[in-house]
């Protein structure tokens, strides 16, 4: 599904030069769930924002469905994005302004889709993260659990193929973490290919496969058997 | 997607109320002003344009010729010679009509009062199709009778239906309404304050002025004057340039010399400009300048919202991240976001037109204009200037705020650098720059008319009651009488009869030399006539010689006098030559205007240099001498007492020595202020446009100090905890803001410095403080910028440092 080569990504500020991503290589397949782990400053994020095509690399060759993305230029990137990319992240992101529902609706709102088919969309994504009851809050209303499902109901409703989770635990205790891993689970189940980034060995073992990075390289890459 | 946008543009005001508060006032204020102002041009270029024919009528004026030097470009008026010969000689002009303008006294029955009246030419009535309740346009075709409007012949009859009832002109001469027709709208050049306080009521044939005061049918070449209007209607195909060229071609044939020096090129004028023609005659382009100053405030306001906007859009980065992240692309965001600005600016728009609705109907009142708000008429272009605002001012930060990257965007570093700073204060600062030019130049202008109203008081402006209308035969007949009787009063000091008194802009001029028949030495003197106690009512000294007196043959003019002594100023002198005032005494000079038998003066006494035209007006030579015949106007002379004591018994006096006219009195002062009001009302609307400007300026500052004190909490709080004081602290805020504005005065100070010499240019005697106020005006606007930004820092450098690094 999406391959790296030899891919790098350099920050350069005044004088000091950071490199987050050391010529990475990294092949995803289709129905993967991937855990990406790794130490503070490894280039966990750096690499998910990249393959999230939010960023964009310094060198290498990135290809996803055997497109070779690497050069290209913000506005075809946010073509890609929205139609095969969900995000869910850390902080959940959601807009202050929008309700639930409205939340939800933004991942449609941006694809050419009559209102009707986006309303019977968010209701099911709502109905299915259990938050149908919550729809007409706003998100200063809601816990961080309750934020969280919001934020993954938003990355599943446009039925994009790849969801990519920054920390999707990290601001949530162990029984909200555990929640949303479950529904990570049984995505990846319905066959949606999953790469998340986790500090948590315990949330990694939901993958099938666990990537571990250091300064920038890929120093294990395991595959559990099924 | 749109109703969405909608939305979250309002759910975003819900949430900053504050800043959306001084957005959309901001922006309101800026359009109340704005669509005011094109309103109010849109009335008074639109005047006229009801009548039938209103398109192919035309008014002929003239440009002035330099010699006339009276401030005066142009004149939208013309002597009535010129309507005969048009009409002979051009036969393509469907219809040609003069119209004049006199006072009478005019009287039904026991009562009577002064009222201004239109003569004209017959084919008036055909030029202009008024409404006619009773008898029509044929009108004016009989030479007795009158045309009356609604309103006057509901106050002068009680009624309507007054066809052959009788009106008395100066107590002597009788016309019967032949018709009575509708008032003209008020939007009407007849109506118009800008021209003269003279309401289109009564209208009397031409031939009615040759009954009552001898006036030439086939016209003359030295009676130009406002109001007095040529009108010319051209045949479907031929227009004004056309007149033009006509006129032009005629101009040295049949334009007499003496005349050439009044009128230098005909100047042809389209029906539905006449309104705003007046503006020309001066040459003060009151028109531009109100265009321009609006605009300048929609500008401000604009600006003041950009930068609001800029600064506020900057704390919703992670939002546009978010929804790049779901895919938005840049076009679709900058949509959300000029959006966004629409929606204030309608409803800036809607507050705006409340606040029209109220002030409107105020201005109609103080002005006597009938200014509407038609929406009908005025919708499309109220929405194309919503849409054009909001996108002018919503563009900028929506650019600046979806230019990010997406994962920039999500990390907020648009926040923390200094995205667009650069910009936000260039925009604080052409918002000062143009406030402060405002400021400046309103200060100037204000210094000046103090000035101009100073120097008035070199004549005693309360202290002398001026009767006018005094020409008419039958009471100059009795004025010895009334100066006898008035000077016996108590509390009356003098009492002398003038041509004309100070303040009042008479022109009556005529050209002298020192040698009979030198045209290389003449030079315009104007001419004042007066009766001896004239000086005495104005305390005007004499420098050298004597009084005029009546007692002297020779200090008298009359019909045959061919050398008459009379007084002149100082500067009169020194045009003529003479070294020295005693050298000058007893010497002669000559009128060149009078042909051959060229009138010899004999200089017997000199009076000061006075500027007796006063206010906008250079100093000038004049020529003081007596002649019966052209006193029209008196001056009484009071020393104490009581005001209203005095008066009545001035109005007891009139009363039985002219008791079949009423008595036309007023102060010196309301003299003045005709004239003044014009210099007084232009500066107030300046000050207003400035005050605005100001205004929305200030309210920027704030909300983008408001918005920078959050900003920097954070910082705030570790310097504080690194020792830094209160008054350090709001001293760094301050002068963040310094900057902008001190290059915004760099620019403003002298660009303010240019306009007003333009303006000062128009007065001959100017203020030589300019620089100094145009500095001061500069620091007041400093002063303010500093004072509303110091509000903000000194509260927040007060704060627990605690509080501030707890922020975020």
């Amino acid at each position: 599904m999406l391959k790296l080569h030899d891919l790098f990504k350099v920050y350069r500020t005044d004088e000091v030069e950071t490199v987050a991503l050391n010529g990475v290589n990294l092949e995803i397949d289709q129905g993967e769930f991937v855990a990406v782990m790794g130490p503070s400053g490894c280039g966990k994020s750096t690499l998910l924002n990249i393959v999230g095509l939010l960023d964009s690399p310094t060198d290498g060759d990135y290809f996803l469905f055997d497109e070779n993305v690497a050069k290209y230029a913000e506005s075809r990137r946010s073509v890609i994005r929205k139609r095969n990319i969900g995000f869910i992240f850390q902080s959940f992101n959601l807009i202050e302004e929008l309700n639930v529902a409205e939340n939800i609706e933004l991942a449609l709102l941006y694809h050419k889709m009559p209102a009707g088919e986006r309303k019977r969309r968010v209701a099911a994504a709502m109905d299915r993260m259990g938050i149908g009851h919550r729809a007409k809050h706003m998100p200063g209303q809601l816990s961080g659990g309750q934020q969280q499902r919001v934020a993954v109901a938003r990355a599943v409703v446009g039925n994009q193929p790849l969801i990519l989770a920054d920390e999707p635990t990290g601001n949530l205790d162990s029984v909200h973490g555990q929640e949303v891993m479950e529904t990570l689970r049984s995505l990846n189940a319905e066959g949606t290919t999953i790469v998340m980034v986790t500090h948590s060995a315990a949330h990694a073992d939901y993958a099938h496969r666990t990537v571990n990075l250091f300064d920038g390289h890929v120093v294990t890459d395991n595959t559990r058997a099924a | 997607m749109f109703r969405n946008n909608v939305k979250v543009a309002l759910r975003n005001l819900r949430k900053h109320k504050m800043f959306a508060l001084m957005n959309i006032l901001g922006l309101a204020i800026g359009l109340t002003v704005f669509v005011f102002g094109q309103l109010l041009l849109r009335y008074e270029a639109t005047h006229d344009a009801f009548f039938e024919k209103a398109s192919r009528t035309y008014t002929i004026g003239a440009l002035a010729a330099p010699e006339l030097n009276v401030g005066v470009d142009k004149i939208n008026a013309m002597f009535s010679a010129l309507a005969p010969i048009v009409e002979a000689e051009l036969a393509d002009v469907e219809f040609v009509a003069r119209s004049e303008v006199r006072e009478y006294l005019v009287g039904r029955g026991d009562e009577s009062h002064y009222q201004a009246i239109r003569f004209a030419d017959p084919p008036l009535m055909r030029i202009f199709d008024l409404d006619y309740l009773h008898g029509d346009e044929t009108v004016l075709e009989d030479p007795s009778s009158v045309l009356i409007t609604e309103s006057a012949a509901v106050r002068y009859f009680g009624g309507t239906d007054v066809v052959g009832e009788t009106l008395t002109l100066d107590n002597r001469y009788d016309y019967v309404v032949g018709a009575v027709a509708r008032d003209l709208p008020q939007n009407s050049h007849f109506n118009s304050q800008l021209i003269a306080s003279v309401d289109f009521e009564l209208v009397l044939p031409i031939q009615a002025l040759n009954r009552m005061e001898d006036f030439d049918l086939a016209g003359g070449w030295s009676d130009l004057s406002i109001g007095n209007m040529t009108y010319v209607v051209l045949p479907e195909g031929l227009d004004g340039g056309w007149l033009e060229a006509q006129l032009d071609a005629m101009y040295e044939r049949i334009v007499p010399d003496h005349a050439t020096q009044v009128i230098a090129e005909f100047w042809v004028v389209p029906l539905t400009y006449a309104n705003l023609s007046i503006w020309d005659a001066p040459g003060i382009p009151v028109v531009e300048a109100v265009q321009l100053l609006s605009l300048l405030v929609l500008i401000v306001a604009c600006v003041n919202y950009t930068n609001l906007a800029t600064a506020q859009s900057l704390g919703r980065s992670r939002e546009v991240g978010m929804r790049k992240t779901m895919g938005a692309e840049r076009g679709q965001l900058l949509t959300q976001f000029l959006v966004e600005s629409l929606v204030i600016a309608t409803f800036a728009m809607t507050v705006a037109i409340a606040s029209l609705e109220i002030i409107i109907p105020l201005f109609n009142n103080v002005s006597g204009k009938a200014m509407t708000l038609d929406y009908l008429a005025t919708l499309p272009w109220l929405v194309l200037t919503v849409v054009a605002v909001g996108a002018a001012a919503g563009i900028y930060p929506a650019w600046l705020i979806t230019r990010t990257s997406p994962i920039d965007a999500l990390r907020d570093t648009a926040r923390k650098g200094r995205t667009g700073s650069a910009t936000r204060s260039f925009m604080i600062g052409a918002q000062f720059a143009i406030s402060a030019f405002m400021l400046a130049l309103v200060s100037v202008v204000y210094m000046q008319n103090q000035k101009i109203k100073e120097e008035s008081y070199e004549f005693p402006r309360s202290e002398v009651y001026v009767l006018q209308r005094l020409e008419v035969e039958e009471i100059r007949e009795r004025l010895d009488t009334l100066r006898f009787e008035l000077a016996a009063l108590p509390h009356v000091d003098a009492v002398g009869y003038s041509s004309q008194v100070p303040y009042e802009q008479y022109n009556s001029s005529t050209h002298v030399t020192r040698q009979p028949g030198d045209e290389a030495g003449r030079f315009s003197i104007q001419i004042l006539s007066m009766t001896p106690e004239f000086l005495d009512a104005y305390d005007i000294p004499l420098v050298a010689g004597r009084n005029l007196s009546r007692d002297i043959a020779n200090d008298r003019r009359s019909e045959d006098s061919r050398a008459l002594n009379v007084l002149v100023n100082e500067m009169a002198l020194e045009q003529l030559g003479f070294a020295s005032v005693d050298e000058a005494l007893n010497q002669s000079f000559y009128d060149l205007d009078e042909g051959d038998a060229a009138m010899e003066f004999v200089i017997v006494g000199v009076v000061p240099t006075q500027n007796i035209t006063g206010l906008f007006n250079s100093l000038k030579p004049w020529v003081y001498w007596y002649q019966e015949e052209a006193m029209r106007i008196g001056s009484v002379r009071l020393t104490g007492g009581n005001i209203l004591d005095v008066i009545r018994d001035i109005e007891g006096v009139w009363k039985r020595v002219i008791p079949d006219y009423p008595m036309q009195g007023r102060f010196l002062d309301e003299v003045f202020e005709d004239v003044y009001v014009v210099l007084r009302m232009m500066n107030a609307a300046l000050a207003g446009f400035a005050l605005v400007a100001l205004m929305l300026a200030l309210i920027g500052l704030f909300g983008l100090a408001a918005f920078m004190a959050t900003q920097r909490t954070k910082e705030i709080g570790v310097r504080k905890v690194l020792g830094a004081s209160s008054v350090q602290i709001a001293r760094l805020l301050v002068w963040q803001f310094s900057r902008p504005v001190m290059w915004a005065l760099a620019v403003a100070l002298p660009l303010a410095y240019f306009a007003s010499n333009l303006y000062l240019n128009f007065f001959a005697g100017r203020i030589d403080t300019m620089t100094p106020i145009l500095i001061v005006a500069g620091g007041m606007a400093v002063l303010m910028a500093w004072g509303t930004v110091a509000g903000h820092a000194i509260r927040i450098a007060r704060a627990n440092p605690i509080l501030a690094l707890r922020h975020e």
